[in-house]
């Protein structure tokens, strides 16, 4: 592996600069040593995004609101208490959705529209727009101004069907199984971001990681579209 | 906007911060009430225009860490769980590969805060390294070795595969 750990690292963060960055994605395409690190480093930030980021989605206690609304606010021990008991507030699910976005798109508006991810079991899906377009948008032929672009389809190596894609908040790699796109990257969009990432690369990367075989040309992804992206 | 209102919009994000910091999810919100407190009574030190959210979470951080230093000073050591103490033994270093599968909880807990502190801010919050040094008043140099040291950890703890 010809780079050193603290630039994969560098690159995972978007920390290169670009010619850097170019540089690592090209010799990661033939490099499996360093194409599996970059995998290693990734999944374990989609890990700790994906735990932390029901917390940014839970309720906050009134007691913290309180202290920004200008209301007086009671901090005896005894409230503090209840307020502690009732720190599991019932979660709201569109929320939970919108902080999955955010969680994974920080440092980006977290007001921006972002029903296009839910997580269940655990694992992140496709919903909404992004899961319409995975399902029906064909690279070949993307709609003007879409807010999705479809990048590369192509079978993993468990034969599933996956398809790469890129947005404005949110750009990855979605994989087709039973309930519908899972997906597997996910990494932060093409909008608004003030440090540099070089997200294309990065996610052309992931697409070589997981890929078996080819991607699928225009007519092989047609086909696969029209058969519901199922064998 | 006024500056309480900026400081409501945080707190989702301010809180997940926290919970990483603290772990237990009442403490965290007790660091966030302090963090909100000291906040408001220094409002007129925030300069406007400049990052409302780094000025936050650098006043949490300090928080949290005061917190620490004054609990080792007296000799408290933050409770961790029985299952995990049996895992681990006597020190951090023994824990096996893939011991804490799963357990995000645990491993962060486990890590020196100095580097909890840096894996929240950048791989969980998303600052770039200079913004993490910048909250954190270290130099970028320190942010990535403690970084590496806190990834290499958790990768060991956690699971290869993730």
């Amino acid at each position: 592996m010809s780079f050193d750990p603290a630039t994969v690292a560098a690159f995972v963060d978007g920390e290169l600069d670009d010619l850097t960055a170019r540089r690592v994605e090209r010799e990661a395409e033939s490099d499996a040593a360093l194409a599996a690190e970059i995998t290693r480093h990734r999944a374990l930030k989609a890990q700790l995004a994906a735990h932390y980021a029901p917390v940014a989605a839970e309720a906050v206690p009134d007691r913290l609101r309180a202290l920004l609304a200008g209301d007086a606010v009671d901090t005896s021990l005894a409230d503090r208490r209840e307020a502690k008991l009732r720190r599991f507030a019932p979660m709201h699910w569109g929320a939970i959705a919108a902080s999955l976005i955010f969680g994974l798109t920080i440092g980006m508006q977290p007001w921006r529209p972002a029903a296009d991810v839910t997580s269940a079991n655990g694992t992140l899906a496709a919903s909404g727009a992004l899961a319409e377009a995975l399902d029906t948008q064909l690279a070949s032929n993307q709609p003007q101004g879409g807010a999705v672009r479809i990048g590369l389809s192509f079978r993993d190596r468990a034969g599933r069907y996956c398809r790469s894609f890129e947005g404005r908040t949110l750009s990855g790699i979605g994989c087709r199984n039973a309930g519908g796109w899972s997906l597997e990257r996910t990494m932060t969009g093409q909008a608004g971001s003030d440090y540099r990432q070089a997200s294309s690369g990065a996610l052309a990367t992931d697409v070589a990681a997981l890929m078996a075989g080819d991607p699928f040309d225009a007519e092989a992804e047609r086909t696969a579209r029209d058969r519901g992206w199922a064998d | 906007m006024r500056f309480e209102e900026e400081l409501v919009e945080l707190l989702p994000r301010l809180r997940r911060f926290a919970r990483g910091l603290a772990r237990d999810a009442s403490d965290a919100d007790d660091l966030c009430q302090a963090a909100i407190e000291r906040a408001l009574k220094s409002q007129d030190q925030w300069q406007p225009g400049t990052r409302l959210d780094s000025w936050m979470y650098r006043i949490t951080r300090n928080i949290w860490i005061d917190e620490r230093r004054a609990a080792g000073r007296r000799g408290v050591h933050a409770p961790i769980d029985d299952a995990v103490t049996q895992v681990v033994g006597e020190g951090a270093a023994e824990v096996e590969a893939g011991a804490l599968r799963g357990d995000v909880d645990g491993a962060m807990a486990r890590l020196p805060d100095e580097q909890r502190e840096v894996v929240m801010l950048v791989l969980v919050e998303g600052y770039a390294y200079r913004e993490a040094a910048e909250i954190l008043e270290v130099p970028i140099g320190t942010i990535t070795s403690r970084l590496a040291r806190g990834r290499e950890t958790l990768m060991h703890w956690l699971g290869e595969a993730a």
